[in-house]
């Protein structure tokens, strides 16, 4: 089905690239109009119609796992290009987001009670001395949507918690956060410490936040670094598969 | 050094703020430059020199004493006044910075901005205030006293937690200017102190920085208040904004500002052509890969980058990561002068 909803096509404008725009028709090329809307919505941040909608869809029918990559992932994949090309900002990303969530709120507790295996395990946490979190539940909530199981340590997390939660939850990726320049440092801190413990085998480590690079990431021994949202869950997809390689740029 | 200094510290950073000649480019720390080995030096360690006024003026001296550079700055956080308004705070220790735990924020609206009676006697904003006085006598003829006073966007991230803050200006931006209106008192007030104690001149931390908001975002709701706190301010004040930061600098160039304050994701040629003479510019040597991470030679390219663009100030982008060795921030005021000395020799 091509995209019939003027606003998603005139949506899909923001999207420059020719191979990024195929890529996110496609979301939608077997998507049924009322999941259209439900993107269309969650561009808009119309986080009361998200909920409608998502309600209505459910009742019509349709499963908690379609509504979910058709509605709500599809919508959010524009919204992250729209942020990564710098076109909206964060107070736009996070009334998208707030809309995902009332989306979330009713097809959520349908996956989890449905049994689908994980695709892995995420422990996910602001480095000690940042209580900076935007960033890192944007991710959490872009991961979770994805199939993870995501650990949230929350803010101001030590080295120690963060080994403790790799061990306890034999979890295969872990991504921190970090907002000032000041606390970034504690990043590498963290990675020495999980260096240390001699469990830099078993986990892949991805970074993110405002002040960070890939220059940054690099140095400091991460596995990879996303700039936003999307791009860490395209990492921690990476990051899954046997072959992975460190540090891509995810998104295209 | 063949070239000769003319001008004492002081009058070399007042005449750069106001756009006049100077003999050679001044080192400037508008946020700060306070490290661990320097807390240790005179043992004046975080987070009690951001509580107690004789600290502070310890601390904030080894900037000229230590490091050489042309200004002094007492107030090392950004979290002095949002102490003082009761926000719960994670004091931290030596090797951290204290900071707002603003996932439990104290107020909800515009209504219930309130600046408590005798909030200028607070021990965190006194603090700062008192420590300026002690600068103001020993090293006030010779160096300048840089003050800081947070704007109200700033303010408005700690008293209503920040993604609620963010949230509010899509919903009610109306609700937000109020906000804005009523936190600007704060910033008035607590600088208006500051200059009396004897600051020279005032950063503005107020960071509605690109990595969060948009340029028009800028404009919408900051460039009138900024502009307005020139004349509400009697001292020359430089804005600082981190993060990607050029979208919005031709609205900042007409504030009237002294000077902004800007961050190393903006290059600086690009900074210089963005406010085209309308505003003096202070950076923007990258913190946590350069002065953190890397070494003198690394710092020196990048000071001399600055300079070669026309940067009125040098200093670091942001305040500096406190484990920043203290070679690495000597290194500025040392390639400000060679620079100077090899093109003016």
């Amino acid at each position: 089905m091509p995209v019939i909803n003027e606003d998603l096509e005139a949506e899909l404008g923001y999207v420059t690239s020719p191979a990024e725009q195929q890529h996110i028709r496609n979301l939608w090329d077997e998507a049924d109009p009322l999941m259209q809307d439900i993107s269309v919505s969650l561009i808009k941040g119309d986080n009361n119609r998200v909920d409608q909608l998502t309600k209505e869809a459910l009742e019509a029918g349709f499963s908690a796992n379609t509504i979910l990559d058709d509605g709500l992932i599809a919508g959010m994949a524009i919204v992250g290009v729209k942020f990564r090309d710098n076109l909206i900002f964060v107070p736009e990303v996070l009334v998208a987001a707030r809309a995902m969530k009332a989306g979330m709120a009713h097809v959520e507790p349908i996956l989890s009670a449905s049994g689908i295996e994980p695709v892995g395990t995420v422990i996910m946490g602001t480095v000690k001395g940042d209580l900076h979190d935007i960033g890192k539940n944007l991710c959490i909530m872009m991961l979770s949507g994805a199939g993870f199981t995501v650990i949230d340590l929350g803010v101001d997390t030590s080295p120690e918690e963060f080994i403790e939660a790799v061990e306890e939850n034999e979890a295969g990726v872990l991504g921190m956060s970090a907002l000032l320049t000041t606390t970034m440092p504690n990043m590498g801190r963290t990675i020495d410490a999980i260096e240390e413990a001699e469990m830099r085998e078993v986990v892949k480590i991805m970074v993110g936040g405002a002040p960070l690079s890939q220059e940054f990431a690099d140095d400091m021994g991460a596995d990879g670094y996303g700039k936003d949202a999307m791009s860490c869950v395209e990492l921690a997809k990476t990051f899954m598969r046997p072959d992975a390689e460190p540090s891509i740029n995810p998104v295209s | 050094m063949s070239y000769q200094e003319t001008m004492s510290p002081k009058e070399r950073v007042m005449n750069a703020l106001a756009g006049k000649l100077v003999d050679r480019t001044p080192a400037v720390n508008p946020t700060n430059v306070a490290t661990v080995e320097l807390m240790d030096l005179v043992d004046a360690p975080f987070p009690y020199a951001c509580q107690d006024g004789e600290m502070a003026a310890r601390l904030a001296a080894t900037g000229y004493t230590e490091l050489g550079f042309d200004s002094v700055s007492p107030y090392f956080s950004i979290i002095q006044e949002s102490s003082a308004l009761g926000c719960e705070m994670q004091w931290e220790e030596k090797d951290n910075w204290p900071t707002v735990r603003m996932y439990n924020p104290i107020w909800k609206s515009a209504d219930d901005v309130k600046i408590p009676a005798g909030i200028l006697e607070h021990r965190d904003m006194k603090a700062i205030t008192d420590s300026i006085r002690m600068l103001k006598d020993e090293l006030g003829d010779e160096v300048a006293i840089i003050g800081k006073t947070m704007g109200p966007w700033t303010l408005a991230y700690h008293v209503f937690g920040v993604e609620s803050f963010l949230l509010g200006t899509v919903d009610n931006p109306d609700e937000t200017k109020r906000a804005l209106e009523k936190l600007k008192e704060i910033s008035v007030l607590f600088g208006q102190a500051q200059i009396d104690a004897g600051a020279d001149a005032l950063t503005f931390p107020d960071h509605a920085t690109g990595d969060l908001v948009s340029g028009e975002y800028y404009k919408e709701f900051l460039q009138d208040i900024h502009t307005e706190m020139v004349d509400a301010l009697e001292a020359p004040l430089i804005l600082h904004i981190c993060g990607k930061t050029i979208d919005r600098m031709p609205y900042i160039a007409k504030t009237g500002m002294a000077s902004f304050h800007f961050d190393s994701k903006n290059d600086p040629q690009a900074a210089m052509d963005a406010v085209n003479g309308g505003i003096t510019l202070v950076g923007n040597i990258n913190n946590p890969e350069t002065l953190y991470a890397r070494g003198p030679e690394e710092v020196r390219q990048e000071v001399y980058k600055c300079l070669e663009a026309g940067i009125q100030m040098i200093g670091p982008e942001c305040a500096v990561p406190l484990a920043t060795k203290i070679e690495n921030l000597m290194e500025i005021p040392l390639a400000i002068k060679d620079w100077t000395a090899e093109r003016h020799g």
